[in-house]
């Protein structure tokens, strides 16, 4: 396997996911990326939930 | 992002405002050069760029609450507040954005209070339409360009060492993997987890409170009734034994030759009660089926009674009239003749005559239904009669047997009586045995009684629960559905656990290996860049096949620290490109540095300005004269795109001026001031680019 090959295999968990996961991953890490550089670190629990509960219905 | 332009006002060295600063963004021309002198204000102008971003200063920017010019202060009246701000503009993913940062001084007397600072940003799209974005612009930096990395983009060359330095190494491979997107992951992971947890929770509520106390419940019921199910059987039991008892009793007193003859009377009265009981029993279901099956028949006679008024009436009337029938007529009529065989064809005298009959006669069918109706109407006068006549019976019936009974359980008591007092010891004692299995049993039937109603009323109670359960199968699709969410959470934890790995694997050794690759373009040393599963970044030397850490010289830890840079910045662009989980989907990043070319050689010097120009998408570079040497001034005059020179006005009275020779013409770089204030102009070389 080459490297570029290793590369690409990093992201094959999440793009092999079911799509409900996938969805998850993504806007989870998203939502986790904009709050970075925030301050004030509340609430993310009720927003991950909220996004659980939309992607699996 | 690439930065497109830069204003001051009133920020530290730069009185009023500048003009506006354009930056370079050519492909090949991609370098801003700014020179000046020390203390011309090139560290305020670096600090301009972290300022209006992130709020945010370098190290070496010293006393921070002057950040209003001085003499901006000094000329303003008490009370008239000097405006400071910085404004940037950049361009990213086909927009343009520009920010300002602004904060107010008052003067107030000696003193001079800075207001707390303040944001404001526009954007414009390809319509070219500007607006204000709907989140913070905090928010919008941050996503283009996130706060916790600013280092890496603006800083200060003769302090670049510090990246490797012992003391900032945590600092720094925490600030990388946060740029590699380790530390979003991270977050994630634990985040996902949390409300893993509180998935469980829910499910868990959903579980308990509805369908497990409902079943808790009904389980309790079961065994209840399971009691006095049991209770019963010991019951029926019990009193088939005291039956038993009874007879035996009974035979006893039959032996006993004074007792026989009122014995055997009692008996054969008993069988008779029995008997009169079940009959009593039996005539009472007569009666009751009698009610429910004709009862309805009593109630009846008042609409008979107004039927027969209805005929009457009618009859009166002449509806109902006997003889010619309106059927009979209409059959005349349409024939055309009549039995006679008079014509009676349309508009004949005779037609008209039996016309006239048509509202005279009644319909025979009518008159037919009226006499069907009738003789039922007479049926069911005489069933309410019958029902009366039975009723009256079977309750006649009931009278007389009760009163046999009663007759029977007064010579049944008088025999009784007798038995009780009997001179006899034996027969009294017998009697009286008889006496307490009776009422014993009497007890026990009531029980009986009791129990059965009991397992009624439970049974009532377990049939609402069942349906209350039956309800709850809703809930158990929400359980699932809670399930179902729990698994998916776990399934994006575990996977993105994965991916942690493969990539901080993956990404350290690319990494790696570039820093390795660049740090052997500049520096002459066999020493190699190593970073730790930390991320921490050290150079080592390979003595005799053993990795030995290296004292680098600061020189060395310049460019070890220029390269970690440069390699972060090459293998986030070529990552975001490929659609990684990175921090910033960005891929074009810019770097302003000030004094890069501090304290290094003229081969270093040479080296890195041939290789930063390429690394970055576009440079911003502040220098002084003696650093823009030969070298450096060969290897980045061809990617110079823009380029100024700070003035620096000395309020000192017999200061020496200097100057710079750019592109052929002299640009001064230190000047007297006009006034007693100190203070920088901006101004651009004109260079035939």
């Amino acid at each position: 396997m080459t490297k570029q090959d290793n590369i690409n295999n990093v992201q094959e968990p999440i793009i092999n996911a079911p799509a409900e996961v996938r969805q998850i991953i993504e806007r989870v890490w998203q939502l986790e990326k904009s709050r970075l550089d925030k301050k004030s670190l509340s609430h993310i629990n009720d927003d991950i939930l909220a996004i659980v509960k939309e992607a699996v219905q | 992002m690439k930065l497109t332009s830069i204003r001051l006002c009133n920020f530290r060295s730069f009185y009023g405002k500048t003009p506006e600063i354009t930056l370079a963004v050519g492909d090949v021309c991609n370098t801003t050069m700014i020179h000046g002198n020390n203390g011309a204000g090139k560290t305020s102008l670096l600090n301009a760029f972290t300022w209006v971003l992130y709020e945010k200063f370098s190290a070496a920017f010293a006393s921070i609450e002057q950040l209003v010019n001085k003499r901006a202060i000094a000329e303003a009246k008490t009370g008239t507040p000097i405006e400071c701000w910085v404004e940037i503009a950049w361009e990213h993913e086909g927009k343009r954005y520009r920010v300002k940062r602004q904060c107010r001084a008052y003067k107030n007397g000696s003193d001079c209070n800075i207001s707390k600072t303040e944001l404001l940003m526009q954007i414009s799209g390809d319509d070219g339409r500007w607006y204000f974005p709907p989140q913070q612009p905090e928010e919008v930096i941050g996503q283009i360009l996130p706060a916790s990395l600013h280092q890496y983009f603006f800083f200060d060359g003769e302090r670049i060492e510090e990246i490797v330095r012992s003391d900032k190494k945590a600092e720094i491979a925490e600030a990388t993997k946060i740029f590699l997107g380790v530390e979003v992951i991270n977050r994630s992971i634990r985040h996902l987890a949390e409300a893993k947890k509180s998935l469980e929770n829910e499910l868990k509520i959903i579980g308990n409170s509805e369908v497990r106390k409902l079943l808790k419940e009904q389980g309790k019921i079961e065994l209840e009734i399971e009691k006095i199910k049991k209770r019963q059987t010991e019951r029926i039991q019990e009193l088939n034994y005291q039956q038993t008892f009874k007879k035996d009793t009974s035979a006893r007193l039959q032996e006993l030759s004074a007792a026989k003859e009122l014995q055997s009377r009692r008996e054969n009265l008993e069988k008779q009660k029995v008997y009169y009981q079940n009959q009593l029993r039996q005539t009472k279901e007569v009666i009751k089926k009698a009610i429910s099956g004709r009862g309805y028949s009593v109630l009846l006679p008042e609409l008979t009674a107004k039927f027969r008024e209805i005929v009457t009436q009618s009859k009166q009337r002449g509806d109902l009239n006997s003889g010619i029938s309106r059927e009979f007529i209409d059959n005349l009529l349409k024939s055309g003749s009549c039995i006679c065989g008079a014509d009676l064809s349309t508009e004949s005298h005779s037609c008209e005559n039996v016309k006239t009959w048509l509202e005279k006669a009644g319909s025979s069918s009518v008159e037919e239904m009226v006499i069907r109706m009738s003789s039922q109407a007479d049926e069911i006068d005489k069933q309410g009669i019958v029902f009366w006549e039975d009723i009256d019976r079977e309750q006649a019936r009931i009278t007389r047997l009760r009163k046999n009974l009663s007759e029977i359980e007064a010579e049944l008591d008088s025999i009784q009586e007798k038995l009780r007092k009997d001179p006899s010891e034996e027969i009294r004692s017998l009697q009286k045995r008889f006496d307490d299995i009776e009422k014993y049993i009497t007890e026990l039937t009531l029980e009986q009684g009791a129990n059965q109603q009991q397992i009624a009323n439970y049974n009532k109670e377990l049939e609402i629960l069942t349906k209350q359960v039956t309800k709850q199968k809703l809930n158990e699709e929400k359980q699932a559905l809670a399930q179902r969410r729990i698994i998916a959470t776990q399934d994006a934890i575990d996977r993105l656990t994965e991916v942690k790995l493969r990539q901080e694997k993956q990404f350290r050794l690319q990494l790696e290996k570039r820093v390795k690759e660049i740090f052997s373009e500049i520096s002459f040393t066999p020493y190699i860049p190593k970073i730790s599963e930390k991320y921490e970044l050290t150079l080592v030397e390979n003595t005799a096949g053993l990795e030995m850490p290296v004292a680098a010289s600061t020189g060395e830890n310049q460019i070890l620290s220029l390269s970690f840079i440069s390699s972060i910045i090459d293998r986030v662009r070529e990552w975001s490109a490929k659609k990684m989980l990175m921090l910033t989907d960005s891929s074009t990043f810019p770097i302003v540095m000030d004094s890069p070319f501090g304290s290094l050689d003229e081969v270093y010097r040479r080296h890195i300005a041939k290789i930063v120009p390429s690394l970055a998408n576009q440079l911003i570079i502040l220098v002084t004269k003696t650093q823009w040497r030969g070298e450096v001034e060969t290897e980045i005059a061809p990617r110079i795109g823009k380029e100024y020179v700070l003035i620096y006005y000395s309020s000192k009275p017999d200061c020496e001026q200097d100057y710079i020779e750019l592109g052929g013409d002299r640009y001064p770089l230190v000047k007297q001031s006009p006034n007693e204030f100190e203070y920088t102009e901006i101004i651009e070389v004109d260079r035939d680019f």
